[in-house]
């Protein structure tokens, strides 16, 4: 009983806590420990060290952002039971979320309830507002970048030319390699269909887990396969465990990251077993010397005060995902009723093209349409350069995917 | 197992209606009542915070029943109840996405057939005792969590299953208070069958059972009946928990019935108490509200420091999961038997107070 009362005792502080608060609430779900924390981190880093800056230098239309980063462990049930958490605490105004199955899980949920959720989850599922052309509409689910559908019809798009340069004979043939999950699920249809358009053999998908561990069988599955591009869905974690085991076993085919699947440290723990990779980059990298990196530099600096720290390709797109929802909310700021959910998704359709300012270079140009959650279209294809302690890429390919109607959603 | 402090020494009751008694005295159940009616009251005086921990003290409750009456009643073992309460979550959303079956209807349809896949699952029990039982139902946990992951047109897939809420005479109960009631209704229904399940043959059947097998076997009871039996059984709290669960989330996916929450539902029991149906009840709201007391006192702590500590958000889930381990270890050197043991204690040292013998 007194363990109880000491509990009641407890909670009631915090909800007081919670309630005192009259700043805009946003809730901040990351992966710290969970099967993508690898990629979760530096992401979740560059959301919260930029909205930690924002409040520094005059906040959101006079107010402050108060948000709570909560680590889900990548389990969709917590991110559920978070989310009720906070909307019968606080008044939320938006969410900065992370993976792709408790996204989509909740998308219809934010629907209702009218929350703005700003994502880490580029599905395609999540670009169909309306509803047009996918079973489940998602009207307030927004991500800054190309989704992994068409990520991955970059990826196809390049290996397709480079098919061609290398003067391979006959039909290339393709793989999907990933877990069986939302997120590696997400992009397989849509850019197998891709694929076969654009003249690839589509071969049986092949599944390895999120969770890093020895992936020699399904190397050998790869080689028997005869594989020429894997696109490999997957995080960064699981990837490099992936590279290490072809590696070892000898395979020949070429690998495609997803977006998650590759990054700096990535390519410090895999050696050599990711030389000539290709993955997706959707923003600025760290030694870019773009105008808008000298911001990224600083935002940095919130939680590495030295500046000494080299941010991986993730950073810069967390910063993107603040930077985007702060100036819808200045928008919103503006319009009758002040920062709510539908004047943020409202603020949302204002620009096109859109930059956030003193983000020129960082963040690629985006348009929301109302009709069309497909932020940017333009997907940029880097390879790695692995020579014994040397670490570097470049970037190889550069595409802008055509916005087709049937696409929306997929 | 666990003998009433209350019951003053020696025995002195004079009917059977006395020696099986829910309630020792008359007050007792008039708390009991009193309990039932200030829960109803409840959503009028609490938030929505408090009252979703109830709710989940209510499921988890159900779900930690049907084990207790496998483990502490018949002697069992079940490493596979969060596959079992996973599967009536799935199956209750089923019932309702592709045949329409109203939500209220489809939560004890989905609890029946999951006491059929518990009846299928418990036959090995007729057979194997002790840490092979706890492998054999440790395999059905994994048959059914990668069953659900596979299983497109049952569960989603990967992706999962939309559950829709409850929907009684076309009102919607999607709010936690309208849930409330939904689970409130249940936890009584099912603590009340439990209850009364050991009042009856089948019941002290299962108390023979668990007590010595081969005594129980001479005296005529079917030991492999009723250990399939007594499966069956908690599987029929499992799904009826499960299916409750996925209701209450709007969303059932795969990934949340993992081995780790079989292991939950043991350390419940545990602590609770073996063989109380009170202490089920005690052992759920612990583990239920430890995690949310540790998550409480982080919060605290970072407001006193000031600012987002690093660290300690980090560290927050590590924290959760170590004081459960913590206090599983705690409980089974201080207090074996359990929650409900030592509320027994402090409620006779305030009866007897000041003069305990």
């Amino acid at each position: 009983m007194r363990k109880l009362l000491l509990a009641s005792a407890a909670l009631t502080l915090v909800t007081v806590q919670a309630a005192q608060a009259e700043d805009i609430f946003v809730g901040h779900l990351a992966d710290l420990t969970g099967a993508t924390a690898s990629v979760s981190k530096p992401f979740a880093a560059g959301v919260a060290d930029a909205m930690t800056y924002i409040n520094a230098h005059g906040g959101v239309g006079g107010s402050k952002i108060n948000f709570e980063t909560v680590d889900y462990s990548y389990q969709v049930p917590r991110a559920m039971a978070q989310y009720k958490k906070w909307t019968s605490e606080t008044k939320m105004a938006a969410i900065q979320g992370w993976g792709t199955g408790d996204t989509e899980a909740l998308s219809s949920t934010v629907a209702k309830d009218e929350i703005p959720y700003f994502s880490a989850s580029y599905s395609g599922h999540l670009t169909d507002p309306m509803g047009k052309t996918s079973a489940k509409p998602a009207p307030y689910n927004f991500f800054y970048g190309p989704s992994y559908t068409d990520g991955c019809r970059g990826l196809v798009d390049w290996a397709a030319a480079d098919w061609k340069k290398k003067g391979g004979k006959g039909q290339p043939k393709f793989v999907h390699m990933g877990d069986n999950h939302p997120y590696p699920n997400a992009p397989k249809d849509a850019c197998g269909a891709f694929a076969k358009e654009k003249g690839f053999e589509i071969l049986n998908p092949i599944q390895y887990s999120l969770k890093p561990g020895d992936f020699k069988a399904q190397c050998l599955s790869l080689k028997e396969s005869g594989a020429d591009y894997a696109y490999l869905a997957n995080t960064a974690g699981s990837t490099i465990s992936l590279l290490k085991s072809c590696e070892t076993v000898g395979t020949k085919a070429q690998f495609m990251g997803n977006i998650w699947g590759m990054d700096e440290a990535g390519l410090k723990a895999s050696g050599e077993a990711a030389n000539g990779m290709v993955w997706v980059v959707a923003a600025a990298t760290w030694h870019d010397n773009t105008p808008g990196m000298a911001l990224v530099r600083e935002i940095s600096k919130v939680s590495d005060p030295s500046g000494k720290e080299d941010r991986p390709v993730h950073y810069m797109r967390g910063v993107c995902s603040a930077y985007y929802m702060k100036e819808a909310m200045d928008i919103a700021a503006t319009m009758p009723g002040g920062v709510t959910g539908p004047n943020i998704k409202a603020s949302m359709y204002k620009k096109a093209n859109w930059v956030p300012a003193g983000l020129e270079g960082v963040c690629l140009p985006s348009s929301w349409k109302a009709d069309d959650h497909r932020g940017s279209t333009q997907v940029m294809v880097y390879q790695a350069d692995v020579k014994g302690d040397s670490i570097s890429m470049h970037k190889v390919h550069s595409v802008e995917l055509p916005r087709r109607p049937e696409w929306l959603g997929w | 197992m666990i003998s009433s402090s209350l019951i003053p020494c020696g025995q002195f009751k004079t009917s059977y209606a006395k020696d099986t008694t829910i309630f020792d005295t008359p007050v007792m159940r008039a708390w009991a009542v009193g309990a039932v009616l200030l829960l109803i009251a409840t959503p009028m005086l609490v938030n929505n915070y408090y009252l979703s921990l109830l709710i989940q003290i209510g499921f988890m409750g159900i779900a930690a029943l049907g084990l207790n009456i496998l483990v502490g009643y018949t002697g069992q073992i079940s490493l596979g109840h969060a596959g079992f309460f996973g599967f009536g979550a799935f199956a209750s959303a089923w019932l309702n996405n592709k045949f329409g079956v109203p939500v209220m209807l489809a939560i004890p349809l989905a609890a029946a057939m999951t006491t059929v896949l518990g009846l299928l699952f418990g036959i090995p029990a007729g057979r194997l005792k002790g840490l092979y039982l706890a492998i054999a139902t440790f395999a059905s946990q994994f048959i059914l969590e990668d069953f659900f992951a596979r299983a497109d047109w049952f569960s989603g897939g990967s992706s999962g299953a939309a559950a829709a809420p409850v929907n009684l005479f076309g009102y919607e109960l999607s709010g936690d208070k309208g849930f409330f009631y939904v689970v409130l209704f249940w936890v009584v229904v099912m603590f009340l069958i439990g209850s009364n399940l050991l009042r009856t043959r089948d019941g002290r059947a299962f108390i023979a059972v668990r007590d010595h097998y081969l005594s129980a076997e001479v005296m005529g009871i079917n030991l492999t009946k009723y250990r399939i039996l007594s499966f069956g059984l908690s599987s029929f709290y499992a799904g009826l928990g499960g299916a409750l669960y996925g209701h209450y989330l709007g969303f059932v996916s795969a990934e949340g019935f993992t081995i780790l929450m079989s292991i939950e539902f043991l350390g419940m029991i545990i602590i609770g108490g073996l063989g109380s149906v009170a202490g089920t009840l005690m052992g759920t709201t612990f583990m239920v509200l430890l995690p949310e007391v540790m998550a409480g006192s982080v919060s605290i702590t970072k407001s006193l420091i000031g600012g987002d500590v690093g660290w300690l958000t980090e560290g927050l889930a590590y924290i959760k999961q170590a004081s459960i381990g913590l206090a599983i270890i705690l409980f089974l050197i201080f207090e074996p038997d359990g929650l409900v043991h030592r509320w027994r204690l402090i409620r006779s040292y305030w009866k007897l107070y000041p003069f305990s013998y």
